[in-house]
């Protein structure tokens, strides 16, 4: 044997993924995702069966990075588009990313039928806490007290209601089969300068986990609490601190049901 | 397949010709009165005669059913909804996307009376939101309009091919009247056309992706993609125009109706020509793109008369005065609220037109 | 990316794409062995992009990839590992 010494690739380039340069801001997590979207998509051989649906806000391009079929939605809508795709065509795996606005507020409908109804489609929620798009508003998800471009003195809650938890919206009802909240920033830890990047580990378990349950038949929905350091108007890191203080404690991350057990395993 | 009932009510009768023609999908929310067309439709599921069909959902509301629609449209599947005016106004958003989004989409709406809540009887005031793109940023649909029972259960054929042919959502203008209006039903047995679905999202082969997205962020890619819909409507204008003459030959008046007013007016025209007068009726089966290259041919064969009999305030009357520009004297019979002209009121109105001095334009015609 | 070297190099390296990246600083907090950092020059897009660089202060590159997975902008373009 030769002593000969080289390099293996242990994570590279995915062909699920187009190479265009993203619109989003330095260090969104709607980038991160896309990445774990594309590995999970891999991992489970999915690209030739996967529809993704793309809704209105931030989220509205992904087809531009996920490199499979797509079809956009209207502002909300994107639950039941997807729900249309995927009764015409079981054998598709369908998927869709939303905002917290899109999924929460103007799409509240759309996306409490379809899991009620246990449609067998997979929904990832980016919850930044604020409508990133049209430039920093009051989203359903704000916490109390957080200035945003609506609510200049802060959000208050005796006139605009509490923070939306739609994870545990959904929890009440029978439909869905799998509903997890992954908090996807860098987290901070003890260490000043260095952060963990557990969120991005667990997303792209919890996707993969999704898929799983709509192959079996379930409704999947993930949770992302995420951040927006440009509305937010922090820097990037001190976005991450925020929602590690803030965001976590008003949305906890967790396992809140996997009827088909896909995590016990 | 089997013989269809021979004794159906338009609903029924339109729900019976979307199976035909090989109905995959449809989604609905109830609503007076088209409710007909989910419930024929919500017992046919899984039945042999009608293999093609499988999806029958209530959907929880007007939007929610336009976008199940969408969404099965984007997989080349055949699909449809159905609705009436309150509902219509909630599904414009959807058509507007299916329109830039360049789906094949049946929408049929039962117009009912009136704005806002109105009433449950018949109006055709319906007929700008659907013929005009209801929705928002400029698009057109292909509208029919069927004017008897037998029709309701042909046009979905029609309205697939042409979705499909021009990618595009069609609507199925009817009314309350011809919804609940029952008769008998010859229908011929066909079988579902077969189109092209290259185009549809169902997953990725290779190199080879769609993505069907109605978002154009480059200015550029944006004004390309709205000239290239243009230019299909501008086709479609020019190539899918239908209509119906009956004894328009040598008419003095010209009526001009579509759906339960067409039924009125062909009765008219049988009454007042025993009555000696020379009376015709044109009947747009395409209310989008309006037949007005009909309307063109007898302004140019000599008629210089139409009377546009319709159930709302005058809309139609717009685009046959547009048609005849000038060339012919073009006047509106109107009934709102749900009530109908009665026939002593047409035959008013065409004697009054008869005897009217000839317009002007036709008398510096006749000088020269 | 196979090539003969000698097991002086470093145990792992890490490949990016300078021009897609946006300097988030992200890759740069998670690698505790601090590898990472954003070079004082731009890019084309006007960012500090990141750079792998051999000798952490703090320990050598494992390939644990964490730069990878965190990365929004597809930049970190691959994790190798010294084999064998």
């Amino acid at each position: 044997m030769s002593a000969a010494v080289g390099y293996a690739t242990k994570w590279g380039a995915l062909p699920t993924l187009t190479g265009a340069p993203t619109h989003y801001c330095a260090g969104c997590e709607h980038g991160t995702l896309t990445r774990l979207l594309a590995s999970a998509i891999e991992a489970r051989q999915a690209r030739e069966r996967a529809v993704l649906v793309s809704s209105v806000g931030c989220s509205v391009l992904a087809h531009e990075y996920l490199n499979v079929d797509a079809v956009q939605a209207p502002h909300g809508r994107a639950p039941a588009v997807m729900a249309g795709i995927k009764r015409a065509r079981p054998d598709l795996l369908v998927f869709g990313v939303q905002g917290d606005g899109d999924a929460v507020s103007i799409g509240l409908l759309e996306l409490v039928n379809a899991a009620n109804r246990g449609e067998p489609i997979s929904i990832f929620l980016v919850n930044n806490a604020i409508y990133g798009m049209t430039g920093g508003q009051m989203a359903p998800t704000t916490p109390a007290g957080m200035v945003t471009t609506t609510t200049p003195n802060g959000r208050d809650v005796a006139t605009t209601g509490r923070p939306f938890d739609a994870t545990r919206l959904l929890l009440g009802l029978d439909g869905p089969a799998y509903l997890r909240r992954v908090f996807l920033p860098v987290a901070p830890t003890g260490s000043a300068d260095v952060f963990n990047a557990r969120g991005a580990l667990d997303g792209e378990a919890a996707i993969r986990h999704a898929f799983e349950v709509q192959e079996r038949g379930g409704f999947s929905f993930v949770e992302f609490v995420s951040t927006c350091w440009v509305n937010w108007k922090v820097s990037i890191l001190e976005s991450k601190r925020y929602a590690a203080r803030v965001l976590a404690p008003l949305f906890p991350p967790g396992l809140y049901r996997d009827r088909f057990g896909v995590e016990a395993r | 397949m089997t013989a269809l009932p021979e004794f159906l009510k338009g609903n029924e009768a339109l729900a019976y010709g979307a199976l035909r023609a090989g109905l995959t999908a449809f989604y609905g929310y109830p609503i007076t009165p088209s409710s007909e067309i989910p419930e024929t439709l919500a017992a046919k599921v899984g039945r042999p005669e009608f293999p093609r069909f499988r999806v029958f959902l209530q959907a929880a509301s007007e939007l929610e059913a336009i976008n199940l629609a969408i969404g099965t449209a984007a997989t080349g599947a055949r699909t449809m909804t159905a609705t009436s005016g309150p509902g219509f106004s909630l599904k414009q958003e959807g058509i507007s996307y299916a329109a830039a989004m360049e789906l094949p989409l049946l929408i049929v709406n039962v117009n009912r009376a009136g704005p806002g809540l109105g009433n449950l009887g018949p109006e055709q005031s319906d007929y700008f939101q659907a013929t005009r793109g209801g929705g928002h940023g400029g698009y057109r649909t292909i509208v029919l309009a069927p004017d008897s029972v037998p029709e309701m259960a042909r046009l979905p054929a029609l309205a697939f091919s042409l979705a499909f042919r021009y990618r595009t959502p069609v609507i199925v203008l009817t009314d309350a009247f011809l919804g609940q209006l029952k008769e008998d039903l010859p229908v011929p047995d066909v079988a579902p056309e077969e189109w092209d679905t290259s185009w549809a999202a169902t997953g990725a082969r290779g190199p080879v992706r769609h993505v069907l997205s109605s978002l154009h962020l480059e200015l550029a890619d944006q004004n390309r993609h709205s000239r290239h819909l243009a230019a299909k409507y501008a086709e479609i204008a020019r190539t899918e125009q239908r209509s119906e003459d009956v004894a328009t030959d040598d008419a003095d008046v010209v009526l001009v109706a579509f759906g339960i007013c067409a039924r009125l007016a062909r009765a008219a025209v049988g009454s007042m020509r025993a009555r000696g007068l020379r009376v015709g009726l044109l009947r747009p089966i395409t209310l989008a793109p309006f037949p007005r290259d009909r309307i063109d041919d007898l302004v140019l064969s000599g008629v210089r008369r139409f009377l546009v009999l319709e159930l709302n305030h005058g809309q139609m009357v717009d685009d046959v005065a547009l048609a005849a520009a000038g060339r012919a004297e073009v006047r509106g019979l109107t009934e709102v609220g749900g009530l109908l002209p009665t026939s002593a009121a047409i035959g008013a109105a065409v004697e009054a037109m008869a005897v009217s001095p000839t317009p002007l334009v036709a008398a510096e015609e006749v000088d020269a | 990316m196979v090539a003969t070297v000698s097991d002086a190099l470093p145990r792992a390296h890490v490949s990016v794409d300078a021009e897609r990246c946006k300097g988030c600083d992200l890759c740069v907090v998670v690698c505790a062995p601090r590898n990472l950092r954003l070079r004082p020059e731009f890019n084309r897009a006007g960012y500090h992009p990141v750079e792998f660089r051999y000798q952490g202060d703090r320990g050598e590159c494992t390939a644990c990839g964490l730069c990878y997975w965190v990365c929004p902008d597809f930049a970190i373009t691959s994790v190798d590992r010294r084999v064998p």
